[in-house]
This record gives structure tokens, C-alpha cells and sequence, in this order.
């Protein structure tokens, strides 16, 4: 009998341990004083082929968080009260291999409450399963490569660029309709061969090799992202004779493209390109706005007069943005706003999150979803993280360096023209 | 106790035994793992470049055609990551038998031979057309073999294997005579060693070398593109720490490994603007001045550099 009291003891001893054992963090967490300040871990490419995509996502990241600190800091739900920012971001120089040391150190060694990784699909990629290795979530500004978004990986979300998937669908609407109206329907394809522009090619070419689509493609051809130099490739396109011409690449390739295209003989009767509607003030500066007359582009933000619910306006925050950084060398554009976009999210995450652990941000994050209305449009997840609330209509740019909306039809604010650049 | 084992007991087990304990007290493995990496590359460039004089420019080429053969194994044979570092070693390999021609070339002509290979090699795997196969300029994902712990593991034990042939030819009959052909190849060649031979054999080791290196990255990283293992920084900075410590020793490439990718972290993480600055007279300094390396100041007061 004896025997078996002290068994009962000790048994209800052990459950007591146990139980105090695992009670004693998720207390200790709960009762725990807010920290002087919140981490928030960022890489950046202050040279090499993404700089210029990634240093205006990182100014204006950085312009949010002094912004919030010179209002007394972010409001944080889970200890009731503003605490101030610390940005802790390290230079990758475009560099993977170094880009994922540096996200190492950002979650071992600096031990960062909030992980961002760098712009663009290249950087991101090497993030992805270090975030997910450490069970860190990872805010991925513009990395829209669709290979990064599984239903398995939940420590992921696509911020502020839609998910590449998701970009080109008015332009296959566009091309099948309106264009194919006004005659378009020889279509080239010139693209460069990454993650973003790749992935929208071949969402073009299954759209416009569907039965009884109008269109045809008579080229069709991915170069090098380094492709610094269009002309042989505008000859053999010339070639083909096509009604309009589609080159998908990022800011380099698209000046380069639209250089040549001043340059030489051939005049398409209709060319599309990326980037004359994202990063505007960068593409007006190398072609102009004759090289850009008549050419039809995404039309961004920049381009679109939404009215936010949280932050600032497009023209709030260029006159910000240029207040800060003006003359820098860094210019205004789509990616500007991305990084404004990125610290929104982050600082709804922060008014919404029970708490710091990765699976509370999280859970604030993808509660964002749908309900957060930008510069941008709506902030919108889908299951796996990627971004699907934001809108890519297409646009044309008058002979002025005007650009307005040709499609879709409720958002136009004129009608699309067959005008070589 | 041959002099090839007692090297590799005072240089080689020390570190790896201290890159098998840094993790416990470092918590950034992955910067411990390109150390590692690193270890193993210019170890690599080391039985080439040290024992024979053929420096590989497209070194990279190599570690790049290791990489996607690991990376080839796992998406289309399902091979378990082990089977697929083999596989990985064998690409590195039949790629150096594919380019063992160039060993007919010497000097300047080899270098740029060797570079313009590996980007012939780089272009062929980011071929957008092969892209069902290698996934072409998009990279590959290998999330269901990451693994990074028991990789670290691994590319500590290839590190132990190449130290200890390192450490064989420097001081075993093959080593000796490779080191006698690269010091004069016409007398080598009259006292009967077979020069050709030779230079296939430690050309081949040296791309085996390269290839588990590059397999052993896929298989830790996991997701990368043909730019990530074809990154040309990757043949120079294990040339550079190679020179930098002195080649044809065990020592020197570990050397400069340590001092120079160490100090390349510090600077790229505190101050990134100046490393470039820094480093770049760091290396005009010791080419202009220490030709063969630190290792040569201890060599020259007759001093034996391992």
C-alpha cells in the first residue's frame, strides 16, 4: 500500500514537472516585456544586376521605418504599445551565394523578429529554404518566381508584386480581343530567359495556342538576361513579319530593345514591352519619349489613380521619396513602391500578431488577405503565399510620354492605336 | 610513420575536427559550410595547379557540372542524395575526360581554353530548349532532399578525403613525379615517367574534386540557378586563396582559405563598399611581392611547410 502511494506521489510529482516544464516558456512568453525594439532583417544589392530593382524597394522600406520611428514606432498588438524599428540591412552585392550567408546571419547571429529578403526571383530563391529550414517567415517584396510557393512551405508571402503567373493575364485577354480587332494577330515573342519573364512567356504561349484563339505566333525565342544588344535578334524577327511584337525582359533589356528599335529600319506595327510602365522615370531617361511613343506596357500603380486605405498615395510618396533620396541616383518607380508596400504589410503584421513567434506573424499576414487596400490595390494571398490581389492592365504611351489604359475596357481611358514607335 | 599520414594527423584532422565543432559554438552554418567548400576547392585546384602547373581558369565548370549532376540524379533518377554525390563526382569527371584535349595547351592558352569551356558548359545547362531537363535559365529546386546538417557532414568527409590525397601527393611516388613533370617536363619524361599519364590522372582528380564539391553544394543549398554554380568569383576566389597561401603544399590553400574568405566575410558584412578596395591590393601586393604565397616565407628560412 505504501508501495503504491509513493508510486502515486511520484507519478503526480513527474506530471507536475512536466507540466511546469512546458507551461514555464509559453508564460514566461506571455508575461515577457516588450523588447526596445523590433528587428526587421533585410538584404539589399547596392551593385550588380539587380541593384537597380532592388535599392528603391530598400529606400523606400527604409523611408517607412523612420517614418514610424519618428511617430514613436510600429504599433505591436502583442505587448500593447508603439516600439521602435531597427532595419538591419546587409549589402549582397547581387551575389546568391553571398545573399544566403547574410539571411543566415540575419536569423543566427542577428537573431532579426521579421525576415525581408532581397528583390528580385535570383536573390529570393536562395531564401526560401533557409527561412523555411530556421521556420522563419519570409516577406518576399517582388521575388514572384512560381517555384517558390508550395501548400508545403508555409513561412512564405508574395508582398507586393503579383505572382509571375498572375501578370500577364489581361495582356493574352488583350491580344485575343482588342488587339486581334485592330489586325494584331502575327504575335513575336522575345524574351529573356529568368524566372519573371520566362514564366509569363510560356502563360502567353498556352494562351494564345488555345483553339480558336485568333492569334499566331511566328517567333518565339528566350535570350539571355545579359542581352545587352538587340539588333540581329530585331532583324530576324523583322523577318517573320509580325502584327506586334512582344519583349519581355527586365529594365536593361528593355532599353536596349527600344534603343535598337530607334535605331534600325524595321518599324512593327505594334511592340509591347515590361518595363516602360514599371520603372517609367528610368525607361523616359534611356529611350525617351519618342522611343516609347506608341509602345504598349503594364500599367503599375504609377500609372493608376487607386486611392489606399493605408499609406500613402503614388504622388504622396514620390514627393517623399524624392524629399529623401532626390538626385541619389536611385529613381522613383514601381519598385519604389513595393518597398512601401512591404513595410505596410509588415506594420499591419505587427498591429494584428498576438505575438512575435513566426506562426502568429503569419497568421496576421495571410489575415491581411483581401482586407488591405494599398497604392497598389488589394494585398491578396493565395493558400500558398503568392500574390494574386493586384491589378497589371495594359497600357499605351501617347507621342506626349503619356501613358493611359487600353484594357481592360472598365478601367480604359482610351482606345488602343496601331502606332510604331 | 610515412610522412603523407603524419601531414595529414598534424593539418588535416585539426580542421576537420575544428569545422565539426565550430557549429556548437557558430550558429551561421551555411558561412561555415562555404568554408568548407572553399577548403575542398582549392585543395582541388591545388592537385592540378600545385602538382602539375595547368591553372584552371573555368575551374568552376567543374563544381557547376557537379552541381546539376546532382541535381540531374534527384529530379530524374529519385537517387538518394548520397548515390547522387557520386553521380555528381562522375559528371565532374566525364566532363574532364570530355576536355583532357586541352591538356595538349600550356600557360595563358590553357587558362583561357579551360574558361571559355565552363561557359560552354554554363550555356548548355541554361539552354532554355533543354529546360524539360535541366530546367534550363529558371534553376532547380531539390526541396526534398535538403538536408543541411547531414550535408555538412558529408562535405566534412570529403574534405578529410582530399586533404588526405592531398597530403599522399605530396609526398607519395605519384605526387613526386607529377611535381618533377611541372618543374621540368622533357627530363621527367627521359627518367621514364609516364608526363601524359600523369597529367590525365591529376586532371581527373582535380574535376572529381570539383564535382562532389558541386554536388555537395546542390545538396545543401537546393535551390539554385546555373548562374549560382557556374558563378565565375567561385574559380577565382579558389585560385586566389590557393596563390595566397602557396600551392603544392597542404597547408598554404588552407592558409588562405582561412585568412582571406575570413576576412572577405568580415569586410562584405560590415563594410561592403571597401572590400573590393581592400581586397584587390591585398592580391596586387602579394602577386607583386609573394609570388608563391605565404608559404614561401616559412620555406625560404628552411622551414618545412606541410
Amino acid at each position: 500500500m505504501n508501495q503504491g502511494r509513493r508510486r502515486g506521489f511520484l507519478n503526480a510529482l513527474l506530471m507536475l514537472l512536466i507540466t511546469l516544464a512546458i507551461a514555464s516558456p509559453i508564460a514566461a512568453g506571455a508575461e515577457g516585456a516588450a523588447p526596445a525594439e523590433i528587428k526587421i532583417g533585410h538584404l539589399h544589392a547596392a551593385s550588380g544586376p539587380y541593384a537597380s530593382i532592388s535599392m528603391p524597394v530598400y529606400d523606400t522600406l527604409k523611408l517607412w521605418v523612420d517614418q514610424q520611428n519618428a511617430a514613436g514606432g510600429a504599433f505591436v498588438k502583442a505587448f500593447n504599445k508603439k516600439i521602435p524599428l531597427k532595419l538591419i540591412s546587409y549589402d549582397d552585392q547581387s551575389n546568391p551565394g553571398t545573399a544566403a550567408i547574410l539571411i543566415n546571419q540575419l536569423i543566427t547571429q542577428d537573431k532579426v523578429d521579421l525576415l525581408v529578403c532581397d528583390s528580385g526571383s535570383v536573390l529570393t530563391a536562395v531564401a526560401v529554404p533557409i527561412a523555411r529550414e530556421h521556420k522563419m517567415f519570409l516577406f518576399d517584396p517582388t521575388g514572384t518566381g512560381a517555384a517558390f510557393f508550395s501548400k508545403d512551405n508555409p513561412y512564405i508571402a508574395l508582398l507586393a508584386d503579383p505572382v509571375s503567373t498572375v501578370w500577364p493575364r489581361y495582356l493574352w485577354e488583350f491580344l485575343k480581343s482588342d488587339a486581334a480587332a485592330l489586325g494584331l494577330k502575327r504575335v513575336a515573342i522575345l524574351y529573356a530567359t529568368n524566372d519573371f519573364t520566362g514564366t509569363q512567356a510560356s502563360a502567353i504561349r498556352a494562351a494564345l495556342k488555345e483553339a480558336g484563339s485568333p492569334s499566331e505566333i511566328v517567333f518565339d525565342q528566350g535570350v539571355p538576361t545579359s542581352t545587352s544588344n538587340y539588333s540581329v535578334l530585331i532583324d530576324n524577327i523583322a523577318a517573320t513579319n509580325p502584327d506586334i511584337v512582344l519583349e519581355l525582359g527586365y529594365v536593361g533589356n528593355d532599353i536596349a530593345f527600344l534603343r535598337n528599335l530607334q535605331d534600325q529600319d524595321h518599324k512593327f506595327k505594334a511592340v509591347f514591352t515590361l518595363y516602360p510602365g514599371i520603372e517609367t522615370n528610368v525607361l523616359m531617361k534611356n529611350v525617351g519619349a519618342q522611343g516609347l511613343a506608341g509602345v504598349f506596357t503594364y500599367v503599375t500603380a504609377l500609372g493608376l489613380t487607386l486611392k489606399p486605405e493605408i499609406g500613402m498615395t503614388v504622388e504622396e510618396l514620390r514627393a517623399a521619396f524624392e524629399k529623401a533620396y532626390g538626385g541619389g541616383g536611385v529613381e522613383f518607380g514601381w519598385n519604389a513602391i513595393a518597398g512601401h508596400v512591404t513595410g505596410l504589410v509588415i506594420g499591419e503584421t505587427l498591429a494584428h500578431a498576438d505575438s512575435l513567434s513566426q506562426a502568429d506573424l503569419r497568421q496576421a499576414v495571410f489575415g491581411l488577405s483581401g482586407k488591405l487596400k494599398t497604392l497598389v490595390g488589394t494585398f491578396e494571398l493565395r493558400e500558398d503565399g503568392a500574390q494574386i490581389g493586384e491589378l497589371t492592365p495594359i497600357g499605351q504611351f501617347g507621342p506626349d510620354g503619356k501613358l493611359a489604359v487600353v484594357y481592360p475596357h472598365e478601367f480604359a481611358t482610351a482606345k488602343p492605336k496601331i502606332n510604331a514607335p | 610513420m610515412p610522412r603523407a599520414a603524419r601531414d595529414f594527423l598534424r593539418v588535416g584532422v585539426p580542421v576537420v575536427l575544428l569545422f565539426a565543432l565550430l557549429p556548437l559554438f557558430y550558429q551561421n552554418e551555411l558561412l561555415l559550410f562555404n568554408f568548407v567548400l572553399f577548403l575542398i576547392l582549392t585543395q582541388g585546384l591545388n592537385a592540378v595547379y600545385g602538382f602539375t602547373g595547368y591553372l584552371p581558369f573555368g575551374y568552376v565548370g567543374f563544381f557547376g557540372a557537379g552541381a546539376y549532376g546532382f541535381a540531374l540524379a534527384v529530379m530524374h533518377l529519385a537517387a538518394p542524395p548520397l548515390l547522387a554525390l557520386l553521380l555528381a563526382g562522375l559528371a565532374g569527371v566525364v566532363l574532364g575526360l570530355i576536355l583532357t584535349p586541352l591538356l595538349r595547351l600550356s600557360g595563358a592558352y590553357f587558362a583561357i581554353a579551360n574558361l571559355a569551356a565552363a561557359q560552354m558548359v554554363y550555356q548548355i545547362i541554361a539552354n532554355p530548349a533543354l529546360a524539360d531537363i535541366t530546367k534550363g535559365p529558371y534553376g532547380v529546386s531539390l526541396a526534398s532532399v535538403f538536408a543541411p546538417r547531414a550535408s555538412y557532414a558529408v562535405a566534412l568527409v570529403i574534405l578529410a578525403f582530399v586533404l588526405g590525397l592531398v597530403a599522399w601527393l605530396r609526398h607519395g611516388r605519384f605526387g613526386l613525379a607529377l611535381q618533377a613533370m611541372r618543374d621540368d617536363p622533357v627530363s621527367a619524361a627521359m627518367a621514364g615517367i609516364p608526363v601524359l599519364r600523369g597529367r590525365v590522372v591529376a586532371w581527373l582528380l582535380s574535376a572529381l574534386i570539383a564535382g562532389l564539391a558541386g554536388g555537395v553544394f546542390a545538396w545543401h543549398i537546393s535551390v539554385f540557378y546555373p548562374e549560382t554554380a557556374f558563378d565565375i568569383s567561385i574559380s577565382i576566389f579558389a585560385i586566389v586563396f590557393t596563390l595566397f597561401g602557396g600551392a603544392a603544399t597542404l597547408t598554404g590553400p588552407i592558409a588562405g582559405v582561412l585568412v582571406l574568405y575570413g576576412l572577405y566575410n568580415v569586410i562584405g558584412i560590415s563594410v561592403p563598399q571597401y572590400f573590393q578596395l581592400i581586397y584587390g591590393a591585398l592580391i596586387v601586393g602579394l602577386v607583386l611581392f609573394l609570388p608563391r604565397g605565404f608559404a614561401s616565407l616559412l620555406s625560404r628560412r628552411g622551414i618545412d611547410v606541410p
